[in-house]
């Protein structure tokens, strides 16, 4: 990853938190003064690298970690704005990021329930003895990180 | 990557599978603030293996299941 590509993940990122959701190629050329198509270049390595992730065959934004670009089971209010975490890993993750409290809206991935986590100075607080499950072992999160 | 409502939850959940790695919401939010606390830093850097695992073993995530390749 050289220093080009870093500065557009950082825009990219940027965007993200600007506008409350994923930006498109095309937001993004704009923002970092490049052309489109070096945009889509540049994110592919990007993906290449598992600093960001698309969909398979495209130049949309699938994850910026710990950001999910479309709805999923983990909601997070934070900062004022509210958005979509890729898991419960990156739902805590996203008030981390943004130096939040926050307030987690999701699940139990077993029965359904409601999960309601509130983070205030970097604790977790929440009326349920919950607990969090990693499936998968560290060393091959990535070999399929959606299902991770 | 999920949560849960408790340890009985995630036991039914698994159905016979192999488990991984359950941890505490208190551990899990000391684990995102040390992992994604940097994420939009307009001057995040990427970090390397070795940065990422010790913050793992720095929380006290040791083990096999825990080892980034």
């Amino acid at each position: 990853m050289d220093d080009i590509d870093i500065a557009l993940r950082n825009t990219t990122y940027g965007l993200f938190v600007e506008f409350g959701r994923a930006p498109t190629v095309d937001e993004t050329a704009g923002r970092a003064g490049m052309a489109s198509a070096d945009v889509a270049l540049g994110w592919q390595r990007l993906h290449d690298a598992h600093a960001l992730v698309l969909y398979p065959g495209t130049d949309e934004l699938r994850m910026a970690n710990p950001f999910a670009a479309r709805p999923t089971p983990y909601r997070v209010h934070a900062g004022g704005r509210s958005w979509y975490a890729n898991c419960a890993w990156d739902a805590f993750g996203i008030c981390a990021a943004l130096h939040s409290d926050g307030r987690i809206e999701t699940a139990c991935a077993d029965c359904g329930d409601e999960i309601t986590v509130h983070v205030v100075d970097r604790k977790p607080v929440t009326d349920d003895d919950i607990a969090f499950h990693c499936l998968v072992p560290a060393s091959h999160w990535w070999d399929d990180i959606v299902f991770s | 990557m999920n949560l849960f409502r408790s340890e009985e939850h995630i036991v039914r959940w698994l159905d016979g599978r192999t488990p991984g790695a359950t941890i505490s919401a208190v551990a899990l939010c000391d684990l995102a603030h040390a992992w994604w606390g940097d994420r939009v830093s307009p001057d995040w850097r990427p970090h390397t293996r070795d940065q990422n695992q010790l913050i793992l073993d720095s929380l006290g995530l040791t083990g096999a299941f825990w080892q980034l390749p």
